[in-house]
């Protein structure tokens, strides 16, 4: 095999997460406002409670892993990919992160919705730290992956709920960093973009790239993944082979196998 | 590629480390400049009606306000006019960092939260969107100035040392209230009161030397008087600016910008989970 840039070995380790913890204060208010605050001054009130949004996280993702993610909404899926990403600094423990990450930059995307797609998806890789001729270069991919068309240079406001997925998931598709993170969030849009994407997901399996995928359709986590983590409650329940991990999580949900969480993402 | 190794552990307080920061910051130029070119385009500001409305307005500012001025004291001079449009123009440059720095964490929220960067940009693109609005101003300023017949002179070179002292203020405090904001949300509706102000506390209705000694000396507080003081008088009358005044405003621009800065920087690692 000629020497390629990525070369990483199969079982190499990509992210090493060790006793991580994550806790964080909220505002009890929607929004924090110095209004609230001196009023809340006579009266003492507290403003904020803490959240424990991640336990004692002890997680391993090697090169060609193909890691699913599962849990129920609030369990800290999210909150873990976004330190895996460097978004987040963690409160416990340590993440080494070996290779570029994708850092979710296609949630990024559409962050100014007066501006068009192109102008989005080009700030959202420049932030990301990507240089300009990069983007240039893939985004007559992504302009083409996501089909949208005239649209892309459309105001993204404009633009409907599918079509937003629709870029994001091309952005994330496009961009190929040593390992991927595709959040829930990108599996919209229709029948026809989801087999695509799908399709685009199992062509982006390889050994030199881990991918982690979060999900709540267990019938493609099934189909893609060949790892599979569940964490409830900001811990790490359960990890292995997929289908045994995902039995558990469905008998956790008393629910059994039902054609809801079974769908197709 | 050789596979970058990042760690990432709890944060002490205090500031990141900063030759790393400002590697990545460097990095990330091209955003700066790309957002802030974006920003102006969306705004219409490249199409030829849209760069005239960005001289006509403050244009049509300084119109009312001397009128304002002709009204208020009966009588009024071309110099006159000269020093409304010179500081009105360069208030505006810190006024327009301000409004468009406040908002400037909490609407990339969406960026915020999935993308890791340093954060300190976004307000550093609000300032650069404020020079880019303040430059074709600034070749009005000099179009009215031929026009009142005020000669040139080589004193007038001291505005660029007084620009940059201005563009370091607005970079300050653009980093400091973009902060603030992300902990009360409600500045930014202080704001047009705060500017507001602070325009009619600051050498642009009248000219310093017409002030009573005793407001003056209130004077020393207020970071945009001694600037506009000196643009004044280097812009408009072409004369070198008072010392003391440059130093003040100097000592305030880096005074704002480091204390915001450090604020700002301390800080920024915990933005993704305020918002």
């Amino acid at each position: 095999m000629p020497s390629v840039s990525n070369s990483h070995k199969t079982s190499e380790i990509a992210v090493s997460v060790r006793g991580l913890g994550l806790t964080y204060t909220t505002a009890i208010d929607r929004r924090p406002t110095l209004k609230a605050r001196v009023k809340a001054l006579g009266g003492g009130g507290k403003q904020t409670r803490v959240i424990r949004a991640l336990d004692n996280v002890n997680l391993d993702v090697e090169y060609g892993q193909v890691l699913g993610v599962i849990g129920s909404n609030g369990a800290g899926k999210s909150t873990l990919m976004r330190v895996i990403a460097g978004i987040l600094p963690p409160s416990q423990g340590r993440i080494e992160v070996h290779g570029s990450v994708s850092t979710l930059l296609a949630l990024g995307v559409g962050f100014n919705p007066s501006m068009s797609g192109r102008d989005n998806v080009f700030l959202g890789g420049l932030a990301a730290g990507m240089r300009r001729e990069e983007i240039e270069n893939s985004f007559a991919e992504i302009a083409e992956f996501s089909e949208l068309g005239d649209a892309i240079d459309a105001p993204m406001r404009t633009y409907s709920s599918g079509m937003f997925a629709r870029l994001a998931f091309s952005v994330a598709a496009t961009v190929r960093p040593d390992i991927l993170i595709i959040d829930e969030a990108l599996s919209t849009g229709d029948a026809k973009f989801k087999e695509k994407s799908l399709n685009r997901i199992k062509e982006l399996r390889s050994d030199d790239r881990a991918l982690i995928l979060v999900s709540h359709a267990m019938a493609t986590l099934r189909d893609v993944c060949n790892d599979v983590v569940w964490i409830h409650k900001g811990k790490v329940i359960q990890r292995g082979e997929p289908n045994v991990v995902i039995d558990a999580y469905q008998e956790f949900l008393k629910v059994g196998k039902s054609a809801v969480i079974d769908e197709d993402f | 590629m050789n596979a970058p190794l990042q760690v990432y552990e709890p944060f002490r307080a205090g500031l990141p480390p900063l030759k790393r920061y400002w590697k990545s910051l460097w990095g990330r130029r091209t955003f700066i400049s790309e957002y802030s070119r974006s920003e102006l385009r969306e705004q219409h500001f490249d199409s030829v009606f849209g760069q005239l409305w960005l001289v006509l307005n403050p244009l049509l500012l300084s119109a009312v306000y001397y009128l304002l001025i002709v009204i208020i004291q009966g009588s009024s001079d071309s110099t006159r006019y000269a020093h409304l449009t010179a500081t009105l123009f360069l208030f505006y440059l810190i006024a327009n960092s301000l409004t468009g720095g406040v908002k400037s964490i909490t609407a990339g929220q969406r960026l915020i939260l999935n993308t890791a960067f340093p954060r300190i940009m976004l307000p550093i693109s609000a300032v650069v969107i404020a020079i880019f609005k303040f430059l074709p101003t600034l070749i009005v300023f000099i179009v009215i100035r031929v026009c009142v017949g005020l000669s040139f002179t080589w004193e007038m070179l001291w505005a660029i040392p007084i620009l940059g002292i201005s563009i370091l203020l607005a970079l300050g405090l653009a980093i400091t209230i973009s902060c603030i904001n992300v902990y009360f949300r409600d500045i930014a509706s202080f704001l047009p009161y705060m500017t507001r102000t602070l325009l009619y506390l600051s050498p642009i209705l009248y000219e310093a030397s017409s002030l009573k000694s005793n407001i003056r000396a209130l004077e020393v507080f207020n970071p945009l008087f001694p600037i506009l003081d000196s643009w004044s008088r280097t812009m408009v009358h072409g004369q070198a600016p008072q010392t003391s005044s440059v130093l003040q405003g100097l000592a305030w621009a880096v005074g704002i910008f480091i204390i915001g800065s450090y604020f700002f920087l301390s800080r920024e690692r915990e933005f993704a989970v305020r918002l």
